[in-house]
């Protein structure tokens, strides 16, 4: 379906929205529909596969991106390993967005821009660069690879006409130049065109070398590689608001750097305990905050969440707060521990709240009361009876992540099945819809899910037993300022963009 | 009843996937094997707590017995558990009898596979060659978290073997044999632990895995065969001259669950993983392996040795799965 401007459409119902939906350069707006809708607003943009065939077809500028990238997807339905993407990140202002595979890779997408010919395709994104960011590499001394996967890419603001990004895998951190060029230098003296050296006593005039334009071209060059400062696997990393250091964390430290030295970096939080077997938490997430350049905030297996100024002392090993929610005793089983392990924390936008996702919930947190959140959110707690099936198949120790929107007022995550699950705040309502070839019809809009948990199932749930385990959702991203979300399912990359334009 | 089923089977599982993350790709993920181990604690104090064991042992469907000795071995341990005192049986392991057939584990496993033998050795160079006591410590260490973990949870000789081999200078009054000794023996005995769990509660991959071991290490055919109670006097004279870091026992033990017989393999990637930790510069991989053995369990020393006499009584097969 094909819309023309300013035509809407939902769910074959008209409606009247009372309050605006985002504009492309207004504010966000609320996720729901205040007349309403039930049906989900959300459109597919496009379906993006990461390997690099998709990259050369999209460098074709007269092809219909969408028909090739369906008609191209359509024969792949195996997915290789390396091709499962790992993360996914828009930059500060949503223009571009970067990938990270299991293979080392990064590919970033460029949004296209505006076009009065084409105003349906503003929103898509296309293929803008490829690189093979990480290796795989052998630790000789310990006998152990180190594995490839890129575990987190974060973008620097822009300050120039390069763009900046730090992409980590286990071990090393490397900070990216993705930078363009479109002109060439020509006219040299000692070269010719082709570049071979031309003999100086041939030379009788001399000429100021110019430069002409050619086609665009995007290269990535590693600036920064900070290396050998982490015992552990990296899991996360995060820029500070100076713009000047950054933190990675793993395991069992948290290290602060400086964007410009790669030699040295200041550990600030170590919980490793003198005796390895008194080992009871790890490090699981961390993330500074987004305006205070001396706080920043680390997550645990065990559910605690610690807040961290470093103007109090050079290791922040005693944090200034601490936030546990008191375990439920009635849910208490052998798993516990495993589901109340934090996957992913994130600071809302204002500063003023986090979010934390462990295995079966969503809970935001204010930053002003630490012993309890100030909501929680059941992703899918049809899955609490399920534990020990999960855990058997490992699917217990998936780690998801947590998104907010521009405004703070929606947060998504993903769940199994390729379903992702997004709550608004204010109305606190929640829709799941599902990132899935066979719904991938350009524009076509996203129906939302239901899983049916006993009982009488009706004709569009899904019974959990129905659910496909190994169609997981972990990474998901969300536009700074609009309502485009990308989400990687396995090794497709689905954008999805609220029905406004 | 069924806690002490569904504990027994999560403990059977957890060990797998301990086992099975020193194969992964990347190293040791310290936070997964954490976690695993929390739940190990967790279903072994359920395992434990359990005030009737017994009943376990007869309602147990006991997977299709396999008519060889393990099996009824298997029911020995289990029976152990049950009687007072519970961690006795698992706990009770005849010192003479782990040595014998710790030799033949190495062996066993290294007929299979070249390459495990080869980091077997490599290992136990490794080992041997460098701090005398890193080796012990870091079984010690290896230890003390499977000792709770498993032998609480009522992993059938494996836990039970793993407490005799506690090297003495870590438990004082078990009396365990040197710990070098005691992970060459972890091997067979896993074997032939193996066999009556797998009805219990067998991870899937356990059987494919197992059928590559009992090839190689000579034992009966077939992932659901134990090993021949032949097959440990095969494997008693190479055992007695191995002499490997007692931390690969330890691993070796929790293995014993699933059925990975190649104990030499075990051996060295454990006793490599270990051999970092008395090191003082950070040995990454070697720390993370560490961490993940010990984990959380604070180890509970003396728990296991009073359970030595009782252990006795069993039949040598049970005795050699517990003592693994």
């Amino acid at each position: 379906m094909v819309l023309q401007p300013g035509e809407r459409h939902c769910g074959g119902w008209s409606h009247r929205r009372l309050g605006p939906w985002c504009s492309p350069t207004g504010s966000p707006a609320p996720l729901s529909c205040e007349t309403g809708c039930g049906e989900g607003t959300w459109i597919l943009v496009c379906r993006l596969l990461v390997p690099t065939q998709v990259s050369l077809l999209s460098m074709e500028e007269d092809i219909d991106t969408r028909k090739i990238n369906n008609s191209f997807l359509r024969d792949h339905s195996y997915a290789t390993e390396a091709d499962i993407i790992s993360t996914v990140e828009f930059n500060h202002t949503g223009e571009l967005l970067a990938t990270g595979d299991k293979g080392g890779r990064v590919v970033i997408f460029q949004r296209e821009q505006e076009s009065k010919n084409q105003v349906h395709r503003r929103g898509e994104y296309n293929v803008y660069s490829t690189f093979q960011s990480h290796e795989p590499e052998f630790d000789y001394l310990k006998s152990l690879e180190i594995e490839e996967k890129i575990n987190k890419i974060r973008w620097l603001p822009q300050q120039n006409a390069a763009y900046f990004l730090l992409s980590t895998n286990d071990k090393t951190v490397k900070l990216w130049k993705v930078s363009e060029r479109d002109k060439r230098p020509e006219g040299y003296n000692l070269k010719d065109e082709e570049g071979r050296l031309r003999d100086p006593a041939t030379i009788t005039t001399l000429r100021v070398p110019v430069l002409r334009p050619m086609d665009l071209m995007v290269e990535a060059t590693p600036r920064r590689v900070f290396a050998n400062a982490h015992t552990y696997h990296i899991n996360s990393i995060s820029v500070n608001s100076d713009y000047e250091t950054y933190m990675s964390a793993d395991d069992l430290r948290i290290n602060l750097w400086n964007f410009e030295i790669t030699n040295q970096s200041f550990n600030i939080v170590d919980i490793k305990p003198a005796n390895m077997e008194e080992l009871t938490e790890v490090i699981t997430a961390a993330e500074f905050h987004p305006h205070h350049c001396n706080t920043f905030v680390y997550s645990s297996s065990k559910g605690t969440i610690r807040l961290c100024d470093m103007r109090a002392s050079a290791l922040c090993d005693r944090h200034t707060k601490f936030f546990e929610e008191p375990e439920d005793p009635s849910n208490r089983s052998f798993f516990s521990e495993i589901i109340s392990s934090i996957s992913d924390v994130k600071f809302s936008h204002s500063g003023r709240y986090i979010m934390t996702r462990d295995y079966l919930t969503v809970k935001v947190w204010d930053l002003n009361m630490e012993n309890r959140p100030i909501e929680t959110y059941q992703v899918h707690d049809y899955l609490r009876s399920k534990l020990c099936s999960l855990y058997e198949n490992d699917c217990i120790f998936d780690k998801f992540e947590c998104v907010w929107n521009g405004s703070d007022s929606v947060i998504m995550t993903g769940s199994y099945n390729n379903f992702f699950r997004m709550f608004d705040r204010n109305t606190k309502r929640d829709v799941t819809l599902e990132a899935s070839r066979e719904n991938s019809k350009p524009r076509a809009i996203l129906k939302p899910r239901k899983v049916c948990v006993g009982g009488k199932r009706r004709k569009d749930e899904i019974s959990v037993d129905s659910l496909d385990f190994s169609k997981k959702i972990l990474h998901t991203a969300w536009h700074p300022s609009e309502n485009i979300i990308a989400v990687a399912a396995t090794n497709n990359l689905y954008i999805f963009q609220d029905k406004v334009n | 009843m069924e806690f002490k089923l569904e504990a027994h089977r999560i403990v059977s599982i957890s060990l797998g996937k301990i086992y099975n993350s020193r194969i992964q790709r990347g190293g040791i993920k310290l936070h997964k094997n954490l976690l695993v181990s929390l739940v190990l604690r967790s279903a072994r104090q359920v395992y434990l707590s359990d005030p009737c064991p017994g009943l376990y042992l007869a309602g147990h469907p006991g997977a299709p017995a396999p008519p060889q000795q393990p099996e009824e071995s298997a029911a020995g341990p289990p029976a152990g558990w049950g009687e007072p005192p519970p961690p006795a049986g698992r706990a009770a392991w005849p010192e003479p009898e782990p040595q014998p057939e710790r030799p033949a584990v190495p062996e066993g496993p290294r007929a299979g596979d070249a390459e495990p033998a080869a980091t077997v050795t490599a290992a136990g160079d490794t080992l041997q060659g460098g701090e005398a006591a890193a080796p012990e410590a870091a079984w010690r260490r290896v230890e003390g978290p499977r000792e709770t973990a498993v032998g609480g949870a009522g992993g059938p000789a494996e836990v039970a073997g793993v407490f005799p081999e506690r090297p003495e200078a870590a438990r004082g009054p078990c009396g365990c044999p040197p710990g070098d000794e005691d992970k060459l023996s972890a091997a067979p005995r896993v074997d032939g632990c193996r066999a009556p769990r797998p009805a219990a509660a067998e991870p899937p991959a356990s059987p494919p895995v197992c059928a590559r071991k009992r090839g190689a290490a000579g034992a009966g055919g077939g992932p659901a065969d134990c090993p021949a109670p032949g097959s440990t006097p095969l494997k008693k004279p190479r055992r007695n001259s191995e002499e490997q870091p007692g931390g690969a026992a330890a691993a070796a033990e929790e293995e014993e669950e699933m059925e990975t017989g190649n104990v030499a393999n075990l051996i060295s990637i454990f006793g490599s993983s270990f051999s970092g930790l008395l090191r003082k510069s950070p040995g990454g991989g070697r720390e993370e392996a560490e961490g993940e053995e010990s984990g959380p369990e604070a180890a509970e020393p003396g728990q296991i040795c009073c359970d030595k006499p009782v252990l006795r009584d069993i039949n040598p097969w049970s005795t050699a799965i517990v003592a693994f």
